[in-house]
């Protein structure tokens, strides 16, 4: 027995939220986000004391990652933020900062936990029924057919991420690479069901992103050494290929819970060998020209192979097995003996490449949905956020084919929708009120702390000390250089508002966002010239959005419910 | 040798038994009975109850005499109420609680709270422990059982200390002073024990279930379930369990689920049993994703991906297998001697592995379930052939499947020859299933039993809330389970030792006029001195009795047999008509409740002789019991029959009785615990009812907390009580509903808490590392 300690009893403590600390680390939290918000957000440098490579970034995903909270409740929140970032990669900063905006905004006003959270609800459900209404005019419908907006999208995605440190030509070239990898891995024929494939991320640091490259198939990276030994590679017009996941090497497999005796004079080594040259001779003979195993071939297999002109490629790697036998059309081998001629692939051409200081060997197939996106960038900490990225992009593409819309970005929809709830409280409060038992005055209240804590989103996007302002028209968002004049002609000012969709000269009235605002109807029903002929649009992807709204809320409604908190001290 | 200090702590300060942080609030020692004050929440609150031990005494014993350990197992409920009452009802707050690995954990379940408080205290360890067993039964009330637990204790402490003061004059020593209160609170336990086996379930049979309604729809003999009801109830529940924005969707979530699960009418036992048993295997939790995505999907959802998938449209035969399919070289205890032939044998093993997958394909069989890893030449085999597979089932996956279908495991054959695969069933559909980008295996089972397959996919921001939701679901399912169970009621009128100081009984009440039969009579105008023997005496007659009974076959006759033992047909026109459909009543029963109306007692006994009395007649009790036992069997199956000794009665409480919530039950109960108090002529009975009467009120009263004008307590209580005084249907202004059964379980589980530590007497707290126990001979050599 070991040492057996009793438990220490746990600690507890009431109203969390009422606690002066908790507020302030609260607030600390919600500065490191919001100062990260947005193409022009700051970027921040993580570093262990203890350890570990330097990290700069802006992103949610790889901030919070690296970044150890402690308190229970920043735990909830950064939790909840991560789930919501590996559901769907981005908007993790908008929830989170959406979240403690709701919190600090509704801590102020000191109502029951019940009536907010009620109203909370109800609010959010005004906003998802409206986004998801025909009516909804900061959706846009995603035209497969032309592939401007979905550039859009990407671009936005791109430049909101501002520790890729990338040019405005190096973001246009990334934006396009990332929307060719994506339009590679739809499959061209599709049946009833779409079976997206795969774009495989392969690094390459130091170069210039301008080098970054998307080809259809796999990169293999070899060494130079054994791609000499490959070369030169006959030509034809189809390579066989025989993919194995079953280890070449010789060892001997499970041999079951008893004992195995050998008898003298009986060399296993050798019977296993001869059992692998049989392979190979049977490989040699059903004309294949590649073997590619996951885990190592034998030497001397290795060798039978090459002397007959059969390259060989071993430790492949669990991860690429199964873009492989897409790319190839087999079927992994699991078996050392004989091999049914159904179970060899082939591909259309096998060619070596050499990219900076890396060699590769390129299989490209007939026709399959696998890509490799060849990315570089200047240094590590640069190219592992252009990385994360890039992934980003690719999964919110990915989402966007499922549900065919985007919204409109740049902090519009934010204020849109603020604008939106208001009038709908305003003038329709008893729809809500029907069933709750809850004041006008009440609902007024939680109502501008909602709409305000979105707007405050939108406005976190502005870092540079300028104005900002909405429209009184539209609801869009619009932000003004810092330093204006006094005395200021508006429209000369702005130019266009954040999404791009509506330019300052179109007759509008402005008013400060953080000025109360007054109730007005928000012009719904997007006009579809509108926003066919702006080529230049900043976009969000709708699912992400949408889910991060909700997660928002539901997370700030949790934190505000807390009355205890017990802590286990074991 | 080993020092021995006793410490008699007489006044033991809240300071001094709560440690340093806590925080009680100063409690007036003579707090009215009634209204119950609530205790006010604190700003901080550290439940450090109990100060550990240091280490570096080891070999100290300290006993720690409990003044009464009512008294401190009052201050400790009280903390403990601050806590859970914040969680209480509709109105409820959420509790984080941080685990020592850095999870976060969500609650509201009452259960939860307390075991993550790590408790040091002895008696706080006691009172959790006791709620955790009341949990593994009911699923629900463990806030309730706290705060009802703290009321109680109140009470009893109020009523404590002006008997003190009266009694008890200044000048005696105070150590025999404890040993007196010692005596005292054995003396109260018993008294709770009493009522517990006797008074409660009388009442709850006689006055109470009038009021019950049921969750089936119908009076008629197939029980079917009515699903508003249902909703009405777990709505309820789910007020209790999970954030007040989340309640409506998950009771809603929980009560499609159900119904859809449910394959016939009647078989919804077997659908919670089921779901019960393998609730892990029947869930699946996805994080990051609002609440709102939670939804139900039809088949079973395994937890893991495919090995090898293998599009197949149609309805697929499936196999299960335990074992490797691949022949290994040797197995366990056996020998393989290698010579020469390595490569035959591997050849054999490949072709006998081919023999058997191509097998499995010309048989039909689509996708192959195996609780063991496969080697990589049979998952190859089963590719090439177009079989799916799904490996490492974990054992209650495979017995929930083959529970399900029927299906048992296929058994490889030992001859390579062809021959049937009888082992198989049909699966509508078998497909990946992608939750959150990890890939799941979804299979459309087909039922045999009234199950039919389907799998609540929950979905939350983060983990804690989706573990407080798939607790609150599991809890449901539990109390459910006990609400479709009949609940036997079991009591006695014990009328020996009600008549021990009667000299003659005067019959006052209307009825006087009857004729009572002699043998009735006769029993209880039994004089004194005999009762204890006559009592035995008749007990064991009563014992043969039954046992003659419970032989009998045919109800009819038993009913007949009955006849000449109870009174004929002396059924007052005006007691418990309503009751007609729950229980056929024994006249000699009312009777003698009647009878016992006007008596007074006239002789205050002392408290020792009175203690002595009650453990003769709790031996009684004992005796009874036994006696009773044999009986069970033919009153549980023919629903609802009297047994008819005088002093022995059995009822049950019909499945799925419920009653409107929001303190329904408490107001009843204490309702109808007041009028008996009233008639009750034993002042400990008295006092013990009237003790249970206002703590049960403390439940409501927390309820309606923050409810003002009409709905405050106050009014919902005044007019309820009018209510009943005047014979009218209590008009509730809550819709939801809550499990009787589950309520009466609560009751008996805080009395016997509150027994168990009014018993106790002293709290010997040892300050050393336990030591290893050793065969109980070898100890006493030594």
């Amino acid at each position: 027995m070991s040492r057996l300690e009793a438990k220490k009893p746990s600690l507890c403590k009431s109203e969390p939220l009422t606690n002066e600390r908790v507020r302030a680390t609260l607030c600390v939290l919600k500065g490191i986000l919001t100062s990260s918000y947005g193409p022009s957000g700051r970027l921040k440098q993580v570093h262990n004391g203890l350890g570990g490579c330097v990290c700069t970034t802006s992103q949610s995903s790889a901030l919070l990652s690296n970044l150890p909270v402690t308190h229970p409740i920043l735990k909830i929140l950064t939790t909840s933020m991560q789930n919501h970032v590996s559901c769907f990669s981005d908007c993790g900063l908008f929830m989170a900062i959406l979240c403690c905006n709701l919190i600090e905004n509704v801590q102020r006003l000191g109502l029951t936990p019940t009536t907010v959270i009620k109203l909370n609800q109800h609010l959010l459900r005004l906003c998802t029924s409206y986004l998801k209404s025909e009516s909804c005019a900061c959706r846009v419908l995603v035209d497969f057919s032309s592939p401007q907006r979905l550039l859009c999208l990407v671009r936005s995605i791109v430049t909101s991420k501002p520790a890729c440190m990338l040019t405005r030509e190096e973001t246009d070239h990334i934006s396009a690479l990332v929307l060719r990898a994506f339009l590679l891995t739809i499959p061209e024929n599709a049946k009833d069901r779409l079976i997206l494939g795969k774009s495989i991320i392969v690094p390459l640091k130091g170069q210039r992103v301008l080098d970054s490259t998307v080809f259809p198939g796999i990169l293999i990276e070899v060494s130079e050494v054994q791609l000499m030994k490959i070369l030169p590679i006959k030509k034809s017009d189809a390579f066989k290929v025989a993919l194995f996941c079953a280890s070449l090497s010789g060892d001997l497999s499970d041999t079951g819970d008893g004992t195995v005796v050998v008898s003298s004079g009986v060399s296993l080594e050798n019977a296993v060998l001869e059992q692998l040259l049989n392979l190979g001779r049977q490989l040699v003979s059903d004309h294949v020209d590649l073997v590619m195993c996951q885990k190592v071939i034998h030497p001397s297999l290795k060798q039978f192979l090459s002397v007959h002109r059969v390259i060989a490629v071993d430790r492949v790697g669990v991860a690429l097995m199964e873009p492989l036998s897409k790319v190839t059309g087999t079927q992994p081998i699991g078996s050392l003996g004989s091999i049914s001629p159904s179970s060899y692939g082939s591909v259309k051409d096998l060619c070596p490449a050499k990219f900076g200081f890396k060699h590769f060997l390129h299989l490209i197939p007939n026709e399959a949905t696998i890509c490799s996106l060849l990315l570089c960038n200047r240094n590590d900490t640069a190219w592992d956020e252009l990385k994360l990225t890039c992934q980003t992009a690719l999964h919110v593409l990915q989402l966007t084919i499922k549900e065919p819309y985007v919204l409109l970005g740049g902090g519009c929809t934010e204020t849109h929708l603020a604008a939106y709830i208001r009038h709908k409280t305003c003038n329709e409060p008893e729809s809500i009120l029907k069933d709750d038992g809850c004041t006008q005055t009440e609902l007024q209240l939680i109502t501008e702390a909602f709409c305000s804590a979105l707007e405050s989103v939108a406005g976190s996007l502005e870092h540079d000390g300028g104005e900002v302002l909405t429209d009184m028209k539209y609801g869009h968002f619009w932000s003004a250089q810092a330093e204006s004049p006094s005395v200021v002609h508006w429209p000369d000012l702005l130019s266009r508002c954040g999404c791009g969709l509506h330019n300052s000269q179109e007759e509008l009235r402005w008013s400060f966002l953080k000025t109360t605002q007054h109730p007005f109807a928000p012009q719904t029903c997007l006009p579809h010239e509108a926003t066919g002929s702006a080529n230049n649009l900043t976009l969000d992807c709708f699912t992400a959005k949408l889910s991060g709204l909700q997660v928002a809320v539901e997370t700030a409604n949790l934190i505000l419910d807390l009355s205890y908190i017990i802590e286990d001290k074991n | 040798m080993e020092r021995l200090s006793l410490v008699t702590e007489q006044q033991v300060t809240p300071e001094g038994a709560l440690g340093k942080e806590a925080q009680l609030p100063p409690r007036a020692a003579s707090s009215p009975p009634l209204p119950l004050p609530s205790a006010t929440p604190r700003s901080f609150l550290a439940v450090r109850v109990f100060h550990r031990p240091r280490p570096e005494a080891p070999r100290t014993l300290r006993a720690m005499a409990a003044v009464g350990s009512a008294k401190v197992a009052l201050q400790v409920a009280e903390v403990l109420e601050t806590i859970v009452s914040c969680c209480v009802g509709p109105e409820g707050r959420q509790v984080l609680c941080t685990k020592p690995t850095g999870e976060v954990l969500i609650s509201r379940d009452g259960g939860c709270l307390l075991e993550a408080l790590h408790l040091e205290h002895p008696i706080a360890r006691m009172v959790v422990a006791c709620v955790s067993s009341h949990l593994r039964k009911t699923g629900d009330g463990a806030k309730t059982f706290i705060i009802f637990l703290c009321h109680l204790l109140r009470g009893l402490h109020t009523i404590t200390e002006k008997e003190q003061d009266s009694l008890i004059s200044k000048n005696i020593q105070t150590y025999r002073r404890h040993w007196k209160n010692c005596c005292q609170w054995k003396f109260i336990s018993q008294a709770l024990l009493m009522f517990q086996t006797q008074i409660l379930d009388y009442i709850m049979d006689h006055y109470l279930s009038k009021h019950f309604l049921s969750i089936f729809s119908s009076s008629t003999k197939e029980r079917t379930l009515c699903r508003s009801s249902l909703e009405l109830l777990l709505e309820a529940y789910f007020c209790g369990r999970v954030g007040r924005n989340n309640h409506n969707f998950i009771s809603q979530l929980m009560c499609n689920y159900f119904f859809k699960c449910m394959a016939c009418e009647s078989g919804f036992e077997e659908v919670f049993d089921l779901v019960d048993d393998y609730f892990v295997e029947l869930n699946v939790g996805v994080t990051g994703l609002p609440v709102s995505d939670s939804r139900i999907v039809a088949g079973l959802v395994l937890h893991r991906d495919f090995s090898v998938y293998c599009p197949a449209d149609g309805d697929i035969r499936i196999v299960i297998v335990t074992e490797t399919i691949q022949p290994l070289f040797s197995t366990s205890g056996s020998e393989f001697i290698l010579e020469a032939q390595f490569q035959t044998s591997q050849f054999w093993i490949m072709g006998r592995t081919k023999a058997i997958m191509t097998h499995l394909q010309s048989q039909n069989v689509k996708l192959l379930l195996s609780s063991v890893k496969q080697p990589e030449l049979v998952i190859y085999y089963a590719g090439l052939n177009g079989i799916s597979v799904v490996e490492c089932l974990s054992p209650e996956e495979l017995s929930l499947i083959q529970r399900i279908m029927g299906l048992s495991p296929f058994i490889l054959p030992q001859a390579s020859s062809q021959y049937e695969i009888c082992n198989t069933a049909l699966v509508k559909f078998c497909k990946p299933l992608i939750l959150r980008s990890k890939r799941y295996v979804h299979l459309g089972l087909i039922s045999t039993c009234s199950f039919i397959p389907h799998c609540i996919v929950l979905c939350g921001p983060v983990q804690g809330l989706v573990e407080q939701h798939e607790d609150a679901l599991r809890g449901a399912f539990k109390m459910l389970r006990q609400l479709f169970k009949d609940l036997d009621l079991n009591y006695m009128i014990q009328t020996s030792d009600q008549n021990h100081t009667s000299s003659p009984l005067t019959c006052k009440n209307s009825r006087e006029s009857n004729p009572l039969p002699e043998s009735v009579n006769g029993l209880i105008q039994r004089p004194y001195q005999g009762t204890i023997v006559k009592s035995k005496g008749k007990l064991a007659k009563t014992q043969t009795y039954l046992k003659v009974c419970s032989n009998l076959v045919d109800p009819s006759i038993e009913l007949e047999t009955y006849t000449p033992c109870s009174t004929p047909k002396v059924i007052p026109a005006d007691t418990y008509q309503t009751d007609e459909t729950l229980r056929c009543l024994s006249p000699t029963k009312t009777s003698i409740i009647d009878d016992n109306e006007p008596f007074i007692e006239s002789n205050s006994a002392n408290s020792i002789a009175e203690n002595t009395r009650i453990e003769i007649s709790y031996k009684n009790l004992q005796v009874t019991k036994i006696a009773g036992r044999g009986n069970i069997l033919p009153v549980r199956e023919k629903s609802l029959e009297m047994c008819s000794s005088q002093s022995y009665y059995c009822s049950i409480l019909p499945a799925g009785c419920v009653l409107p919530v929001g303190g329904n039950f408490e107001i009843l109960l204490h309702y109808y615990l007041l009028n008996y108090a009233r008639k009750c002529q034993q002042s400990e009975e008295t006092m013990v009812s009237m003790i249970i009467a206002n703590a049960l009120l403390g439940i409501p009263q927390m309820l309606y907390k923050s409810k003002k004008g009409k709905d405050s307590f106050s009014q919902i209580y005044i007019r309820t009580l009018h209510a009943l005084q005047t014979n009218q249907p209590i008009v509730s202004s809550q819709t939801g509903l809550e499990s009787v059964a589950g309520k009466y379980q609560l009751l008996t589980s805080v009395l016997q808490c509150l027994t168990k530590i009014l018993t106790i007497d002293l709290v010997i707290n040892i300050k050393r590392q336990p030591q290893e126990m050793y065969d109980q001979d070898s100890e006493e050599e030594v």
